[in-house]
């Protein structure tokens, strides 16, 4: 077992440690238009110490993979090297930038990016041996790097410096990604809840229910999106009370019907199979004494069923933050607005500020769903 | 199957004379847009963009099924082991990044055109197919391949003649969820520039031109649904997703 | 109390029950005996409704239980099942307690009924009220769901095989708890077993159902005499059966006045097979009964037994 541990990590840390000497630690353009070069580390204290305490982090992700186990020490390792890693890389940024040229720009370059990568991995890779999802590191990492940034330690990265200057449009796309996910996730709840209860009794519902909602999964996300502006553009002319509600063939609504159609499969699949963890001879003893048909739902089948359905609702939530992308493409928002904004410009800093917020966003909403279905009482 | 098969093959043959009549039914499309002044999409023929969507989304998915079939086996053998935990955690990384932005961060460093596309592709389609390969793989049960080796078969006829067949319903499936994933993601490669179905979408979107849209999501629709179908009758009847 | 008239039940082409007509008195502890698949458990829970009958009515207390809402129906009969069916995800008070909070009961009310119900089953209330199922042995569980079977305090209780998934031992130790608590409490009980030893050890009345029909009802002696048809006992296992008939006599009611020394000593309620198995055991002729006047039963008198 250990073994594997060792196998898997030791390329992983070594490619880590050596990515950026090889590839680049970062790259300084003269401003946003020209193309970055690679530089050198600057040879300043802070820099210095950084990176060792990178390569440290690094060689005792290598260590704790060799020695005899201790709990989750080999994630902790990966997230303080991605921390030192980050940190290096702000402070490299502010030394590397020349004096007097407030348009010159710093980013992370490729070797730098691939380390970041590696250790992701490395953290999933420690985990998944763990039996456990990466989840809880990485947020760990991502929060991490918010103090960084917080405490003015990447104030010089070009990525940092896009973010500042456009903190009210982020922010905006930001609460924009939360409503879609959130208000698709909750349509598709009030949709699969009713259908999932009625399914229990009635194969015929479950069929048709189930078999819709894989359907819609075929279908691609940017054509469901077009297939629906056409017709709720029709509905809003025609019913101007809907269209002052906000309803319309371009905006959010597209964007959340479409994305609530596809969240129904896995929702509908886990409230199914939850609502169906109660056995058969347990509900017969629960009718048998006298309970309703609402009491053995509420009573029985929900509470043991709640860890099941949980993890669909978790599921469903991780996928509604990633769809939620593709709401921009119909003007309805979010963070994918950014992200489009970059793809128009060929900038990478832009493109990265929308990309991060969103994985950011999809860990954030699987650890709180995790974290709530570790508050369930078990029934062992 | 054959009455499957023989609706399969209507349905095919529907979408081909849907995609020809497409730019004659002016009337049509201006009777749903009054308002659009050109609503017939022309700029390309459609079975141009029908090729090159197909080319692009059944390439990558031959390429991934190249990666990602023998990386499977290669985790399944007893000296790929390590191989196992990585490939399971770059599956979990992958779920929470969606395919769009994959294409995105692409963009910078292939430029626009077909390349940022077929990386996403390409690696969406490995891992599901990898996956695939490994949990077929191990569910062939123990005695079994306990049994082809005291056969006397050797390692390479344990794989193909008892490993690979057992596994092929899932396989199969997996072949499936890739193609499937591959042609939704190829059209949404059009906002990087990638030819194909979708790009009608994106070109109504930006132009405010309800009708692309409609002709664009319509068509990309359909073939997602045909090949859906086809995959499935391929894949036989147990292995539905 | 209860009383089964042309009960009939049929799935699809499957005759479960065939016009079976019946009743048990109050206060009576019936065994439904049959192999499974003969309709027994069928029987049983039409009586609470978790089936309905296709034909012929069952009554409770005189009234069709058909007219009867389902629920309010079952919270007047406590319900034993094999598997127990306890909530796992409460605790063993807390089962105990559901139906008496479905009727609304106040919580002290409900408190000190689950611990007097747990020490009459034979379980410390310190001890097992905040328990899990998941805890529990087989035997414990099927204890807690006699408990709750009790709860309310029904007059009617349906147990259906509830002590077959249990090893011998721990079985022996319920069925005597059981009659016990059936001597106490009066309660019209009907029990559903394949176990024709259970059946002995337990009923007032037996009724034998096979392939869907009622075989043969009555109480167990006249169940298991020589007038029985001779597919019943075959069934019941003709070989054995005058040995489990000896099981339904009791010792004393053939014990003749008189000494016998050097006889083994038979405890007090001993049935006729427990003598024959002393006598076997100690290799005598006869044994001696517990009790004020000298009493002794010849092996004589067992073989001449009706």
């Amino acid at each position: 077992m250990r073994r594997a541990h060792a196998l898997a990590l030791t390329p992983l840390a070594l490619m880590a440690m050596l990515a950026p000497w090889w590839l680049g630690w970062i790259a300084v353009a003269p401003n946003r238009l020209l193309s970055p070069r690679l530089a050198a580390l600057p040879d300043t204290e802070p820099v210095t110490l950084a990176w060792a305490a990178f390569h440290v982090a690094c060689l005792a992700l290598l260590l704790a993979a060799w020695l005899p186990h201790r709990r989750r020490f080999e994630e902790v390792a990966a997230v303080a090297a991605m921390l030192a890693l980050v940190a290096t890389l702000g402070l490299g940024a502010s030394a590397a930038l020349p004096e007097g040229a407030p348009l010159a720009r710093a980013a992370p370059a490729a070797g730098a990016w691939v380390a970041l990568l590696v250790l992701a991995l490395a953290t999933a890779v420690a985990a998944t041996l763990r039996g456990g999802t990466p989840t809880i590191p990485l947020l760990a990492a991502v929060v991490g790097t918010g103090l960084l940034g917080w405490a003015g330690l990447l104030d010089s990265l070009s990525l940092v410096r896009e973010a500042t200057g456009r903190a009210a449009e982020l922010r905006a796309a930001l609460g924009g990604h939360l409503f879609l996910s959130t208000s698709a996730l909750l349509l598709a709840l009030v949709v699969a809840l009713p259908l999932s209860v009625l399914a229990l009794a009635r194969p015929g519902v479950e069929a048709g229910f189930l078999g819709a909602a894989s359907g819609v999964q075929v279908i691609p996300s940017i054509a469901l999106f077009g297939l629906l502006i056409a017709p709720l553009a029709a509905l809003a002319s025609s019913f101007p009370a809907l269209r002052e509600m906000g309803l319309g063939g371009i905006g959010p609504a597209p964007a959340v019907i479409g994305i609530a159609a596809y969240l129904l499969l896995p929702l509908g699949r886990g409230l199914l199979a939850g609502l169906r963890v109660a056995p058969a001879d347990l509900l017969e003893a629960a009718r048998g004494q006298g309970l309703s048909p609402r009491q053995v739902l509420w009573g029985v089948r929900v509470p043991l069923g709640a860890g099941v359905m949980l993890g669909a609702l978790r599921l469903a939530a991780v996928q509604a933050v990633g769809l939620a992308t593709l709401a921009a493409l119909v003007g309805g928002g979010g963070l994918g607005t950014i992200v489009f904004q970059g793809v128009g410009q060929l900038a990478s800093d832009l493109i990265l500020l929308g990309v991060l917020p969103i994985l950011a966003l999809s860990l954030a909403a699987d650890a709180a769903l995790a974290a709530l279905s570790r508050l369930l009482p078990s029934a062992a | 199957m054959k009455k499957a098969a023989l609706w399969l093959a209507l349905g095919a043959v529907a979408f081909l004379a849907a995609l020809w009549a497409a730019p004659q039914a002016e009337g049509l499309w201006s009777a749903l847009f009054p308002e659009v002044s050109r609503p017939a999409y022309v700029q390309e023929s459609w079975f141009v963009l029908l090729g090159s969507h197909l080319a692009l989304s059944l390439g990558a998915a031959l390429l991934a099924a190249m990666l990602g079939i023998p990386a499977g086996i290669a985790a399944t053998r007893s000296s790929g082991r390590a191989l196992r935990p990585v490939v399971d955690a770059a599956f979990t990384l992958a779920q929470s990044v969606p395919p769009v932005a994959v294409i995105a961060l692409a963009l910078p460093l292939l430029g626009f055109g077909a390349a940022p596309t077929l990386l996403a592709l390409v690696l969406y389609g490995a891992l599901p197919l990898l996956r695939a390969t490994v949990t077929g793989i191990e569910s062939v049960p123990a005695q079994i391949t306990e049994a082809a080796r005291g056969l006397g078969l050797s390692p390479w006829q344990r794989l193909t003649r008892v490993e690979l067949p057992l596994a092929r319903p899932v396989l199969l499936a997996g072949l499936r969820v890739a193609v499937t994933l591959s042609v939704a993601t190829t059209a949404v490669g059009a906002v990087a520039g990638a030819r194909c179905l979708g790009t009608p979408i994106i070109i109504g979107l930006t132009n405010a031109n309800p009708s692309y849209v409609l002709q664009g999501a319509l068509f990309t629709a359909w073939l997602a649904l045909l090949l859906d179908r086809a995959l499935s009758l391929l894949a036989g009847p147990q292995s539905s997703p | 109390m209860i009383r089964f008239e042309d009960v009939s039940q049929r799935y699809g082409e499957v005759q479960a029950v065939r016009g079976v007509t019946f009743g048990v008195p109050s206060g009576v502890l019936c065994v439904l005996l049959g192999e499974s698949g003969s309709g027994k458990s069928t029987l049983l829970r039409m009586v609470n409704r978790l089936i309905e009958p296709s034909g012929g009515r069952v009554l409770l207390q005189g009234q069709d239980v058909a007219g009867i809402d389902p629920q309010i129906l079952r919270r007047g009969i406590g319900y034993v099942i094999q598997s127990v069916g306890l909530f796992p995800h409460r605790s063993v008070a807390e089962n105990v307690a559901t139906v008496p909070r479905l009727l609304g009961w106040d919580a002290a009310r409900i408190a000190a009924r689950v611990d007097k119900l747990l020490a009459m089953v034979g379980l410390e209330p310190g001890e097992y009220r905040a328990r899990r199922p998941a805890t529990l042995s087989g035997g414990q569980a099927q204890r807690v769901g006699l408990a709750r079977a009790l709860a309310a305090d029904p007059p009617v209780l349906l147990m259906d095989e509830p002590f077959s998934a249990l090893d011998p031992a721990t079985r022996r130790g319920l069925q005597a708890e059981l009659r016990r608590i059936h001597a106490n409490m009066g309660k019209t009980i009907l029990l559903v077993t394949h176990d024709v030893e259970e059946a002995l050890a337990l009923a007032d009345r037996i009724a034998v159902m096979e392939a869907g029909r009622l075989v043969a009802e009555g109480p167990p002696l006249a169940v298991l005499g020589w007038e029985t048809p001779a597919s019943v006992r075959r069934m019941l296992g003709a070989e054995t059966l005058a040995f489990h008939r000896l099981s339904a006599l009791r010792a004393e009611d053939f014990a003749l006045p008189g000494f016998a020394p050097g006889a083994p000593l038979l405890a007090a309620g001993g049935t006729m097979r427990d003598a024959l198995l002393l006598m076997l055991t100690h290799g005598t002729d006869r044994a001696a009964l517990a009790g004020e006047a000298a009493r002794h039963l010849p092996l004589s008198a067992i073989l001449a037994a009706p």
